[in-house]
């Protein structure tokens, strides 16, 4: 790599201006960002052909949730929209989702004139700022 | 002449340049505005820092083919996850070189395996994480140079991030890290020396199975030839927060990550030379990733892997491993 030709490249006006442009290039989020969840998986055997699809369907306090899960050849789930992770179950995934997305899963109190506004017994844990104290299965003591 | 990328745990001067220049970047206006991106809302002012960002979250949207099965993008889950950083950095590098007005500054990089080695209940309080370095974890972020006011506009703020589809949207926040939630501890030294061990750099299906050192240093598989989060992606998930989106370089710690990830890359290549694969023999499927293919980059269409495997001439590491 010449010292140049990234000096050149590396002005803001040149990065602005690339990603401008591929931004209007990449399909408009094709597969993904529509809420699509489905990955089919070919496989040969025996002379058989195998193909398996799978389709999440999640919902999260009754709400469905728009997140593009899919499975991988070797059956780990992937979430496009947590990129550095996977996962052995779906179920794991979808704690990652409510830890990454908080505001997604923010449930509004039911509005409600008779019930007293001082009453905290039926709101929802308040967003929590520690770890979480037990993650049932998944994590290891230590 | 080669700048000298350091250990930002160990020398504190490039650790406070490093801090200085991410604020000067986060508050440099770049002339364009969120709308010019597709980004909904009202229009606002993009800074230069915050184009790091987009870059990243567009590339991670262009499949490399589309719809190819392993999910391989412009920079992740293929042969492409090294060099492409690599480019990201010494863009990012050149530009904190600019706003500090010191051509000899190199980017720090933050060995976390040295970290990973400590017992996982002492790994939130290493150095990095300290008021004078990183800050700490919380949301908002509340130590440390990066954490929010409320009431202080110059503050650090999230402005760009995704939602659940992975989709650029405005937000106006402070930073978010969660240490150790869906992980108990950061990769240790062992990883990195077992994942070093490995001489193909990729190979067949070139995807999140492969037991080759791109696919170990990126994370997707451990040291038993296990599908697991580890290396790279374990440090993203293990901070947590903003880390966790495909908008992670929104916490400056990214590049630090990224920085020790390329270090690593430069100690593979000085055992195994300067090699890619694939080569440019290897079918449609792979292009993007193949090492006379463009790396998606302002740098232009003669930015390829093989133009990033020497970089002798704009940067060296103080240590390789
Ligand atoms: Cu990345």
């Amino acid at each position: 790599m010449e010292t140049k030709k990234l000096a050149q490249g590396a002005a803001p006006r040149k990065l602005s201006d690339y990603l401008t442009r591929a931004r209007d290039k990449a399909p408009a989020h094709a597969g993904h960002g529509a809420g699509g969840a489905q990955s089919v998986r070919n496989d040969h055997y025996r002379g058989h052909e195998i193909e398996i699809v799978t389709t999440y369907k999640i919902l999260v306090d009754g709400k469905k949730v728009r997140a593009p899960l899919g499975v991988d050849a070797s059956g780990q789930v992937h979430c496009h929209s947590l990129p550095n992770y996977q996962t052995a179950s779906a179920v794991d995934m979808v704690r990652a989702l409510i830890d990454g997305f908080p505001e997604e899963f923010e449930r509004k109190p039911a509005p409600s004139k008779s019930r007293p506004p001082a009453s905290h017994k039926r709101r929802p844990a308040p967003a929590r700022k520690s770890k979480p104290a037990a993650k049932k299965g998944s994590k290891h003591e230590h | 002449m080669a700048v000298v990328r350091s250990n930002i745990s160990t020398n504190a001067g490039v650790r406070d340049q490093y801090i200085e220049g991410v604020k000067l970047l986060k508050k440099e206006a770049s002339g364009r505005t969120t709308d010019e991106f597709g980004i909904p809302g009202a229009a606002r002012s993009v800074s230069t820092y915050d184009l790091f960002v987009i870059w990243h979250v567009t590339a991670m949207m262009i499949e490399t083919p589309p719809g190819n099965p392993a999910q391989r993008n412009a920079a992740h889950r293929g042969p492409i996850f090294a060099p492409w950083h690599r480019v990201m950095l010494m863009v990012f590098e050149q530009n904190l070189q600019r706003v500090l007005n010191d051509a000899n500054f190199g980017l720090p990089y933050w060995d976390w395996a040295e970290d990973g080695d400590l017992p996982p209940q002492e790994q939130s309080s290493a150095a990095i994480w300290g008021a004078n370095c990183m800050g700490g974890e919380g949301n908002p972020v509340a130590s440390g140079p990066f954490a929010f006011h409320a009431n202080d506009p110059s503050a650090f703020r999230v402005r760009i991030s995704t939602n659940i589809s992975g989709e650029l949207r405005s937000v106006n926040r402070g930073l978010r890290r969660a240490f150790g939630v869906s992980t108990d501890a950061l990769p240790r030294t062992a990883h990195v020396t077992n994942a070093l061990a490995l001489s193909p750099y990729d190979s067949p299906d070139w995807d999140a199975d492969a037991n080759t050192f791109r696919n170990r240093i990126e994370g997707w598989m451990n040291d038993d030839g296990v599908s697991a989060t580890s290396m790279h992606n374990l440090v993203h998930v293990w901070i947590g927060g903003e880390m966790l989106l495909g908008s992670s370089p929104n916490d400056p710690v990214f590049f630090l990550n990224h920085c020790n990830i390329d270090r690593l890359w430069e100690s593979w290549m000085s055992r195994n030379g300067r090699v890619y694969v694939p080569d440019m023999t290897a079918g449609a499927d792979l292009k993007g990733h193949r090492i006379d293919d463009p790396i998606g980059s302002p740098l232009g269409r003669s930015a390829t892997p093989r133009e990033t495997l020497d970089v002798s001439a704009i940067y060296e590491y103080d240590a390789l491993i």
